[in-house]
């Protein structure tokens, strides 16, 4: 507890008060006919005498997997909200969890990310030093501004594709429901430090993204690993991409600051995806041919969504420093779009769905650049 | 005043990092993670365990394999961000490590076991290894002539 947290509340005072409130109902209690109370439930537990230790990183998720509470199986076959552990109760009716399957969801490193996003936190009002910040020409204040619009956009998008598979996930493989909605909140918190530095220095929100991926990300419901291949790992890589070229030409500390904490969130995204899948490929070998039939439709839907000129151009002008240079800025797109792919290809490898042989033309050339 | 790179260098660096709370805030925090360094043929581990960075050796170039990822540059490179990091309280917007790892054709975070997961520790702890290099501001380092 929080020094303050502990200055805020006097035991004794505490104490005097919960010592009137139980003479208050004692009193009442002479007036006032109540049966013999039913103590059976206090017997009802899987597992008594649990003392988890805490471990050098605090006491943390995974210490907390002792015994049955840390029993895992490959299928949870319960279809209430009953937390991994709890004694069951006859009689809930069910609420028809779709993700039941281990390998459709699990991760090994999930308790860990989920502990990392909340030890290694950030305030975009605060840890930014937005008073850095200082005026730029018109052209490029409106680019950032249209790169701010878009990234701001698509970390809203990501906390909508989450949320809407968070409610069918099984409450057996709770490490992965925490961990997801750490990754909605650093989403928000994406949302809103773009949005605040698009909306801090005499510009202001763009073009909303043609939104092709987003559509797709959205209305994916074939499967929570499906989803995964295409929001951690193919929009992954490039939002990753795009956070480690904003932080290499950010025009200030503000903006250095803000991509590169982006950056560690968003790796740490990717670390959910490939653990994910890795676990889905090895455990389910179809999951392999299917995330590559799946990807050859994906990417070329973000290849189409690519040859929307609105974002590359943006960025051309941002890496150029100007209109005047957004002929050279336009290599430096090409230089980066061939990062994004060796990422993305690096990942899929990863994961073992390596994406050669099926992989556009128009991004593989790009790695040339 | 500790030489770089040599192990009382990093002991240096590494003592001032764990005992200042604000580098444990504001992004910074839990890290687990094994990081080398490669400075012309001098190699060295540094372990970052929880919220410290609690061991630091020197070892052969092959042992680079045990780290996650490993930083390589020339050694001039290596003397010209100490050295802004010094002169600026921390490195400026042409000094930062991911900066610098997007101005090498190869990059400055490399790995010797070819595994994509812990080489992007790089990227996931970025905020912690920054700080540990920005903590050399607060020594006085010496660099050999040939350097």
């Amino acid at each position: 507890m929080a020094d303050s947290e502990q200055k805020s509340v006097n035991p004794q005072t505490a104490q005097t008060s919960a010592a009137r409130a139980t003479q208050r109902a004692a009193d009442e209690a002479d007036n006032v006919e109540i049966a013999p109370p039913d103590l059976s439930w206090m017997r009802n537990t899987l597992q008594w005498g649990t003392r988890a230790k805490p471990t050098k990183n605090g006491l943390t998720i995974n210490a907390l997997n002792i015994g049955v509470y840390g029993d895992i199986p490959d299928f949870w076959d319960d279809q209430t909200r009953k937390p991994r552990g709890a004694y069951p109760v006859p009689g809930v009716a069910p609420l028809g969890f779709e993700v039941r399957e281990k390998h459709e969801l699990w991760a090994d490193n999930a308790a860990d990310l989920y502990e990392e996003a909340i030890q290694r936190r950030w305030v975009p009002a605060t840890d930014i030093p937005w008073q850095t910040i200082q005026p730029l020409p018109d052209d490029v204040e409106a680019a950032f501004c249209q790169l701010c619009t878009e990234l701001s956009q698509n970390a809203s998008i990501e906390i909508e594709v989450i949320g809407a598979w968070q409610q069918k996930l099984s409450y057996g493989f709770h490490e992965v429901k925490l961990f997801l909605a750490s990754q909605m909140f650093d989403n928000a918190r994406h949302f809103e430090a773009f949005r605040k530095r698009a909306l801090s220095n005499g510009g202001g929100l763009g073009l909303e993204s043609k939104g092709e991926i987003n559509r797709m990300l959205l209305e994916s419901t074939g499967g929570w690993p499906e989803t995964v291949v295409m929001l951690h790992l193919l929009r992954g890589a490039f939002t990753f991409t795009l956070y480690r070229y904003g932080e290499l030409f950010a025009h200030n500390p503000a903006e250095k600051i803000l991509f590169a904490r982006c950056l560690q969130d968003k790796a740490r995204h990717i670390a959910y995806g490939l653990s994910h899948l890795r676990y889905a490929t090895s455990h389910n070998p179809d999951k392999a041919i299917v995330f590559s039939r799946l990807m050859n439709i994906a990417e070329r839907v973000f290849v189409r969504e690519l040859n929307d000129p609105v974002l590359k151009e943006a960025l051309a002008i941002i890496f150029g420093g100007g209109i005047e240079g957004a002929r050279s800025g336009m290599l430096q797109y090409e230089r980066m779009m061939g990062d994004f792919a060796r990422q993305y290809l690096a990942n899929m490898e990863y994961i073992g769905v390596p994406r050669e042989a099926g992989f556009p033309q128009e991004l593989a050339k790009l790695m040339e650049a | 005043m500790p030489q770089f790179p040599s192990t009382e260098w990093f002991q240096q660096v590494s003592d001032i990092f764990n005992a200042d709370e604000s580098y444990q805030q504001a992004g910074g925090g839990l890290c687990d993670a094994t990081m080398g360094i490669k400075v012309a043929a001098q190699s060295y581990i540094l372990v970052f365990e929880g919220a410290e960075c609690g061991d630091v050796r020197q070892v052969p170039e092959a042992d680079l394999t045990e780290a996650d990822f490993y930083l390589d540059m020339p050694t001039h490179e290596w003397k010209e961000m100490l050295r802004n990091i010094k002169d600026n309280n921390g490195a400026d917007l042409d000094h930062t490590l991911n900066t610098l790892d997007m101005g090498k054709d190869e990059g400055l975070a490399l790995t010797m076991n070819g595994d994509q997961y812990r080489q992007d520790f790089f990227y996931r702890y970025n905020q912690t290894f920054q700080y540990f290099f920005d903590a050399s501001a607060r020594i006085d380092t010496h660099f050999t002539k040939e350097d």
